[in-house]
């Protein structure tokens, strides 16, 4: 990995930008979400900020059983971010459809529609279970940055 | 009826590569709102039609997830309709520990609702301290059973979680420490000129006008409207405990942040009651898993409004017909009827005021002048609003520090 | 008692017969009322009884017919005015003008079930995205999603 990548990576693990978007959920997730940017978890001090428009995150925290009305719109949200980008699908809903799979105007998982990074399965995801299912991604990114790096000095 | 201008505009089917339906559609005039077509369906499930393909359990936690704030409230109604519909009574003890674990939720409701307002003003200060005293309840429910949200405290014929002596005395801590940072709250919004000049004469809707749009909860109570399911037409342990119905007078968003901030105060009454007297007993009565033939209303005040359950059951395993009707859906005519004429700054917290049980901060809202049209998101909307009124001398900096100087000492 | 009241109210004025009217437990009454009587019903029960609060509106099918009943409230009691409808093309009239609330629930009831409701103002269907096939309810007892299609598990 040339040195333009690897300082990229770098500013990414330290401070990814995260973006949020519900797909059709009850909201538990996503208050859990919000949740840990609240004083108590305080998602910021790995300075992981809450970013509104997609062009500028690396990392799309997605909730929800994906609902025909947003599915178009969860697709487009994905290719205007940037790569390399990151989906990690907070909640069972997300995960597999959880309890609303089989129920109509619901596509179920968020792989169903779009890639996904990490699972963080919970009903809802608590504050604890999604940090650590973010830091688990950056950490994997950061063992394959190192596998780069050490790649290419061979 | 009455001789306000209708507004309607009709939206057509749109192909979906070309743009997503906006959650609301504004017609202008200047920064003035002429009228609004709001359009619900985001996070339609399906969920009456699953739970006619599954046992009155399995649709038990389904309607549970209907809404990840209030779905205590949602098990709740559905077991208790299911209950009456197989004359099952369920005992005393499960009463009660329906109503402390429903008063708990509508305290981490109530003060994520304040943090949500404070958050579309431009007040973080409150989304930070609110949000924090809010833990403490998540605290308890977890412990009680075992989960932040989706406590799974229901079954039919009555519940299937304790609360211990031990677990007793925390909760009342926790009443303690909430009750007390409440306080805070009810000064600032008493005090602070600031939060009035934000939240006072917007999003009004007259006592009468409340009463024929059919609204319910916290928004039809701070139209004066004595509303209240809890009394008015009592269920589980509510006809036993004292307690009393917050109105208010204002009509508008002000009245109703007091009213939820005076329910939260009431709540921590109801709780510490409802433990003083918790009577002995079982947990829970056997209920046929086959339901006899029969139908039943249940209805539920909550944290949001009136809930109402229409259940059919044909003497199988499986419900005929289960209709939810969410208090949000009572209150969208008088969200209308409050957003026209008004700034369009003031529509950020005018919507929120309901409390409303679907995910606002994506909806996109359309805005058309003329012939102009122009889509923002949500989050546009709240900051251009924040903008709107700091220019007009509405800062919240001095709340905050205030605040926080009073919180944390 | 307004139980009773509402009884007597549907007995005596609208000729509906006792039998149909049940007093299920204080605070709530079913009642079967035909077609052509339910706006008298409603605006009876809402300018005479008090009954302005319409709290909801259920469709449904019932297999040999369809069904919408109309829940109105006042001070915790439910009177809950059943309508039996056709089979083939149920239709009711909105009654949006005496309920402003009634909007949605028909909408509601249109989409989900199938149940046309006339005198609806031109706006947007609910809950139904725009793209779902109108003659598709899924509330009807003969409708399952399709398979092989987004909604097939």
């Amino acid at each position: 990995m040339g040195i333009g990548r690897r300082i990229m990576t770098w500013a990414r693990l330290k401070s990814p930008w995260v973006i949020h978007f519900n797909t059709g959920a009850c909201n538990a997730c996503d208050i859990e979400i919000v949740a840990s940017l609240t004083p108590r978890y305080d998602l910021e001090r790995f300075g992981i900020l809450l970013k509104g428009t997609p062009r500028h995150a690396d990392i799309l925290l997605c909730s929800g059983p994906v609902s025909r009305q947003v599915e178009d719109r969860l697709v487009r949200i994905y290719e205007q971010m940037t790569a390399p980008k990151f989906v990690v699908a907070v909640g069972t809903c997300a995960c597999s459809g959880g309890v609303f799979a089989g129920c109509y105007n619901i596509k179920g998982g968020i792989d169903r529609v779009i890639p996904v990074n990490a699972y963080v399965p919970g009903c809802p995801a608590s504050p604890k279970a999604i940090m650590d299912g973010v830091v688990k991604l950056l950490l994997s990114l950061e063992a394959a940055e190192s596998a780069c790096a050490g790649k290419e000095r061979v | 009826m009455n001789d306000e201008r209708e507004f309607r505009i009709p939206v057509g089917p749109q192909h979906p590569a070309l743009k997503e339906p906006a959650g609301f559609s504004l017609a202008l005039k200047g920064e003035k709102i002429l009228g609004a077509e709001i359009r619900l369906g985001y996070n339609h499930r399906g969920i009456e039609k699953g739970c006619e393909g599954r046992s009155y359990i399995q649709a038990l936690y389904l309607v549970e997830r209907i809404c990840g704030i209030c779905s205590h409230s949602h098990a709740t109604v559905f077991a208790q309709t299911v209950e009456e519909i197989a004359g099952v009574e369920v005992p005393a003890r499960a009463k009660y520990l329906r109503v402390i674990v429903g008063e708990l939720e509508r305290i981490h409701s109530h003060l994520l609702w304040l943090g949500v307002a404070g958050h579309e003003i431009g007040f973080d200060t409150l989304l930070m301290y609110t949000w924090r005293d809010r833990e403490v309840v998540m605290d308890l429910l977890a412990e009680i059973s075992g989960n932040r949200v989706n406590y799974g405290m229901n079954t039919i014929g009555g519940v299937r979680r304790d609360i211990s002596p031990e677990l007793a005395a925390k909760i009342l801590s926790g009443m303690d420490v909430i009750e007390e940072r409440t306080k805070y709250y009810l000064e600032v919004a008493a005090e602070e000129e600031t939060l009035k000049d934000r939240l006072a004469g917007v999003g009004v809707v007259p006592r009468d006008v409340a009463e024929e749009l059919g609204a319910v909860g916290p928004t039809a109570r701070a139209s004066g409207v004595a509303r209240d399911i809890r009394k008015d037409d009592p269920y589980a342990a509510y006809g036993d405990l004292s307690f009393e119905v917050v109105t208010d007078d204002h009509c508008d968003v002000y009245g109703r942040t007091v009213v939820r901030i005076k329910e939260v105060l009431e709540a921590c009454r109801i709780i510490r009651r409802a433990l003083k007297e918790l009577p002995d007993g079982p947990l829970a009565v056997r209920a046929p898993r086959k339901i006899p033939a029969g139908e039943a209303v249940g209805r539920y005040e909550a944290p949001r409004g009136e809930l109402l359950h229409y259940i059919r059951a044909d003497g199988t395993e499986k419900p005929d017909r289960v209709k939810v009707r969410t208090p949000t859906l009572a209150n969208i005519q008088s969200v209308k009827y409050m957003l026209r004429d008004r700034f369009l700054a003031d529509m950020p917290i005018v919507v929120a005021a309901i409390d409303p049980c679907f995910s606002c901060t994506d909806r996109t809202v359309e805005l058309r002048e003329g012939r102009h049209t122009r889509v923002q998101t949500w989050e546009e909307m709240r900051l251009a609003g924040i903008e709107w009124y700091r220019r007009l001398g509405v800062d919240f900096e001095p709340a905050s520090r205030k605040l926080a100087r009073r919180i944390d000492g | 008692m307004p139980e009773e009241k509402v009884r007597a109210l549907l007995v005596s004025r609208l000729g509906v017969p006792p039998d149909a009217v049940r007093i299920a437990r204080p605070r709530r009454v079913f009642a079967e009322v035909p077609q052509e009587r339910l706006r008298k019903a409603l605006e009876m029960l809402k300018n005479e009884e008090g009954f302005t609060h319409l709290v909801a509106i259920t469709g449904l099918d019932e297999r040999e017919r369809f069904a919408a009943i109309y829940h109105l409230g006042k001070e915790g009691v439910v009177v809950s005015i059943r309508v039996p409808l056709a089979r083939e093309n149920p239709s009711v009239a909105s009654v949006m003008d005496l309920f402003p609330s009634a909007e949605l629930y028909e909408r509601e009831m249109k989409d989900l079930v199938g149940i046309d409701v006339s005198g609806l103002p031109p706006g947007n269907r609910y809950p139904l995205p725009d793209d779902w096939p109108a003659e598709d309810h899924p509330l009807r007892k003969d409708w399952k999603p399709e398979k092989g299609g987004v909604d097939e598990r």
